[in-house]
């Protein structure tokens, strides 16, 4: 069906891609401790770009009329502004991980099952325990004018745990989750209780926050907030619309000499794994910061082509909406990957007289990130004292500027950890303001 | 459709089966600066069949392939036989219903060229980009319109035809390293004739973005707080809002002491409730997605806890009765508990009676966004103004108000009588289903003391 696409775009356009991409999502849900529901969802859709009197127009449809969709494609195209889009040839692709033939298979009992364990070894007094286990089978194509026809298949598997505490009006909540292709390993099952069971323990005592301009160790959890403002910045996009501050500063040095960010598709087994990207371009490894130096930005077909560069393969499409440079798996720190303890902040802590920890913050994403500025309540934090966790912080408020923070880093934790499709250890930051009430 | 429905319904073997069926015509036009960065229209549909055996779990199955209806109701059914369950899922009765509730389209967007919606949206566009020290832009027309069907083996039919139509806007102020922005937000269960008119609020934004680049930053500390309409609203769906969605407690006992209803949340003049029923407004549909009718439920009423939002499930678990906000974004969801249009009821008296007293605070406006976890929260005014000596004073940015829900709720000392509905576009996001359209509204608030985040003086 998708080649009978491709031969309709070239007859009715004047070039075009497609991304078609059928999936099967299987969830096995916990819910306070006992098996609740299981559900599949079952989604075909195609996405369709093409280009026409130099225009470009998108539609997207989970129906099989193919012919409405170019139609609407084309009627896109035509209301759509000029761009010199290129559209990929067919080229080798790199060898990647992203399908796992056990994952794949695993039957509803075997999914129920690794829940199950993990409700057991997670359960204690007092406490309610969500698990989830989601498990993807997808198919993708990737198709245009340019030549391009390729398709692989990919697997994929979250098992997310979560705790909530309620003791009076003080309620504590943990979460974690374990991401990739495969099955989560004993181990990779163990690192999930463990993080839960560390942070639980040391939850219990309630400390007094601090307040001043202090030291901070962001966990690989907790900096989301730090690195949000980061990713924007080194979007090719954001560059070419003039508001990002890294706009002008490819080959300086704007970050600590000791601090890199990769975007790397081609990690084995990680979700944002892929050889191709959404619009037919090879994946490859993109050092975006390296040693402090700004090296490169994220491009997708049609970005590129308005910055006057080339694609670097980021192209994220989904069945509805035109493609975007989105990232894939971003490798951040001090390019060490570390041994992976799982104490919190691995060892950082011990050097820091008077802090925090912040493994959690509320609101990220909220305030005026482009700019770097962030402020934010804790949601989960831990006070340290005389290197050592004293009790869980509640009520206290972080603001600093990431640019300014990121300037120099004060150390690398050895706690280097996957968080999703980010890789990354704690980061100890100094001069970060906190506020209490 | 009605019959394929029917009939899967009827040759389901499970004891209860709901069906969902929707079909979606969207449309978008969106512009980055200047520049079109896409005019498009798309196509959507899919089912989703839940059932439950006597004593199994929760089976599941959504898809796009609507061809697969009966055999993906086969499917549900076994997955739901996978889930033994010691205590059966118990649903509150709801009388069947059934009905054919075609909402007023307000002129069907389906019927208007994308070339004037892309005219419409580039005017303004060019309100924001006109506005001098603004370097970027965003602006966005979404426009939708669902055919949904709804059937259970209880009896409830349900056919219904839903508009939705949204504009935003991002105005981006910059000079040398500082950036600014401006939201503006519409989104209204309406069409094409509510989509006119709108250019004054695109340029307010713009001119505020610019303003906010000479205003400082707002010392952090605690203060008495005033907050506008948009901002109560807001305040009240992240902070409470959430908290009374009895999924949240329906299986935990001490959640649920927490939430004991006949719990003093806050003082006699505070007064909060949840209305799917309210005309024309974003989160207002007739009935739920399991076939429930919509209501205007009382969660606060003079200071005291006396309801909960509850699904069907949620509400036999408790013993209450269904509110109907069992709400799900698509077919390929789940229904949960979740808010519709939620408020604080209007009080008395007017704004600057509200500020009279006040010799130093923080009047808090608009909403760049807000988050709640648990009993803690946070939110983000768009943009504030000092208030001194009893009046608003200097513009003050980075206004981020946080703090604990129970302090917070008792603090709430004075309630303007000015109400007014947000019809903000945006939606909320719980459960991996985001974004869904609710909406907020309220009059303006007065908080005794609360945290604001900012600049700690050294």
């Amino acid at each position: 069906m998708i080649e009978r696409l491709v031969a309709a775009i070239r007859s009715r356009a004047d070039g075009g891609d497609a991304l078609w991409r059928q999936s099967e999502h299987t969830t096995v849900a916990f819910e306070s401790g006992r098996l609740k529901a299981c559900g599949i969802t079952e989604e075909t859709g195609v996405n369709l770009r093409v280009l026409h009197n130099g225009k470009v127009g998108v539609a997207g449809t989970t129906t099989t009329d193919l012919d409405d969709l170019l139609s609407r494609a084309l009627a896109s195209a035509e209301l759509g502004e000029p761009v010199a889009i290129a559209f990929p040839d067919a080229g080798a692709l790199p060898d990647v991980a992203t399908h796992d033939a056990t994952a794949a298979d695993a039957s509803l009992d075997h999914l129920t099952s690794i829940g199950a364990e993990l409700v057991s070894r997670l359960t204690r007094p007092g406490c309610q325990i969500n698990v989830s286990i989601e498990r993807e089978i997808a198919a993708t194509r990737v198709v245009g004018t340019g030549g391009v026809d390729a398709s692989y298949r990919a697997t994929g598997v979250a098992v997310s745990v979560d705790l909530a505490r309620f003791a009076g009006d003080d309620v504590l909540f943990l979460s974690d989750q374990y991401q990739g292709t495969d099955l989560p390993t004993a181990r990779d099952l163990d690192a999930l209780v463990r993080t839960i069971d560390e942070r639980y323990d040391r939850a219990l005592t309630v400390a007094a926050p601090p307040e001043g301009t202090l030291p901070i160790v962001f966990t690989p959890q907790g900096l989301s907030a730090i690195l949000l403002p980061v990713r924007q910045a080194l979007s090719g996009k954001v560059v070419l619309q003039g508001i990002s501050p890294l706009a002008t500063k490819i080959g300086e040095a704007v970050f600590d000499a000791a601090f890199s960010i990769t975007d790397d598709p081609l990690q084995p087994r990680r979700p944002g794994s892929r050889p191709i990207d959404d619009e037919g371009t090879p994946s490859r490894r993109l050092p975006l910061v390296e040693q402090g130096v700004v090296r490169a930005f994220i491009y997708d077909l049609e970005t590129a082509a308005r910055a006057g560069t080339r694609s670097t393969g980021h192209g994220t499409r989904g069945t509805f909406g035109k493609p975007v440079a989105d990232y894939t798996n971003m490798v951040v720190g001090s390019g060490e990957w570390g041994v992976g303890t799982s104490e919190i902040g691995g060892g950082l802590v011990a050097g820091v007289r008077d802090g925090l920890v912040i493994d959690e913050l509320i609101g990220v994403g909220q305030g005026n990130v482009i700019g770097g500025a962030f402020s934010h309540p804790v949601a989960l934090a831990y006070r340290i004292e005389r290197g050592e966790i004293t009790g869980r912080v509640k009520d206290a408020a972080v603001a600093g500027n990431v640019y300014e923070l990121l300037k120099r880093i004060a150390g690398f934790g050895s706690d280097g950890r996957w968080q999703g499709s980010r890789w990354s250890p704690s980061l100890l930051l100094e001069g970060v303001s906190v506020a209490r009430r | 459709m009605k019959d394929r429905l029917a009939d899967a319904l009827k040759a389901s073997r499970a004891d209860f089966t709901e069906i969902r069926i929707e079909r979606t015509w969207s449309s978008s036009v969106s512009f980055r600066g200047k520049r079109l960065e896409s005019a498009t229209a798309s196509e959507d549909q899919g089912g989703f069949v839940r059932v439950a055996d006597k004593g199994y779990g929760w089976g599941i199955a959504a898809f796009t392939s609507l061809d697969e209806l009966p055999a993906m109701v086969r499917r549900a059914r076994e997955l739901s036989r996978a889930v033994r369950l010691d205590e059966p899922i118990r649903l509150a009765e709801v009388p069947p219903s059934q009905a054919e509730a075609i909402l007023d389209l307000d002129g069907d967007v389906r019927g208007v060229p994308l070339a004037e919606k892309r005219r419409l949206l580039e005017g303004y566009n060019g309100e924001m980009l006109a506005v001098p020290g603004v370097v970027d832009t965003q602006a966005v027309y979404r426009d939708e319109v669902t055919e949904y069907w709804f059937g259970n083996s209880e009896g409830t039919l349900l056919h219904e035809l839903r508009p939705e139509i949204t504009l935003s806007g991002q105005a981006i102020a910059r000079r040398d390293g500082t950036i600014e922005k401006g939201l503006e937000s519409i989104g209204l269960r309406k069409g094409w004739n509510s989509a006119a008119d709108h250019a004054a609020g695109f340029r307010e934004v713009a001119l505020r973005a610019a303003a906010l680049l000479d205003a400082p930053t707002v010392i952090g500390g605690t203060y008495p707080v005033v907050l506008d309409n948009e901002l109560a609203g807001v305040f009240i769906h992240e902070a409470f809002g959430h908290l009374s969605e009895a999924d949240f407690v329906y299986e935990n006992a001490q959640a649920r002491e927490m939430m004991t209803l006949g719990r003093r949340f806050g003082r006699p003049v505070l007064n909060v409730g949840d209305n799917g029923a309210a005309s024309g407004l974003r989160g207002t549909l007739p009935f739920d997605d399991e076939g429930t009718p919509t209501q205007d439920t009382a969660l606060i009423r003079d200071g005291v806890l006396v309801g909960r939002l509850h699904s069907r499930e949620t509400a036999a678990a408790l013993g209450e009765r269904p509110t109907g906000n069992a709400r799900a974004i698509s077919f390929r969801h789940a229904p949960i508990v979740r808010m519709t249009n939620t408020y604080i009821a209007a009080g008395q008296g007017t704004v600057p009676d509200l500020m009279q007293d006040i010799k130093l605070g923080v009047y808090a406006c608009g909403a760049f966004g807000g988050q709640t976890l648990l009993e803690n929260f946070s939110f983000t005014a768009a943009y504030g103004r000092m208030i001194r000596d009893g009046a608003p004073a200097e513009l003050v940015k980075d206004v981020v108000l946080a703090g604990s829900l129970f302090q917070t709720l008792d603090r709430i000392e004075r309630i303007a009588g000015d109400f007014r509905w947000n019809q903000m576009g945006g939606g909320c996001g719980k459960g991996g289903q985001f974004p869904l359209a609710v909406t907020e509204g309220g009059p303006h608030v007065r908080i005794e003391a609360a945290l604001v985040g900012g600049d700690v003086p050294a």
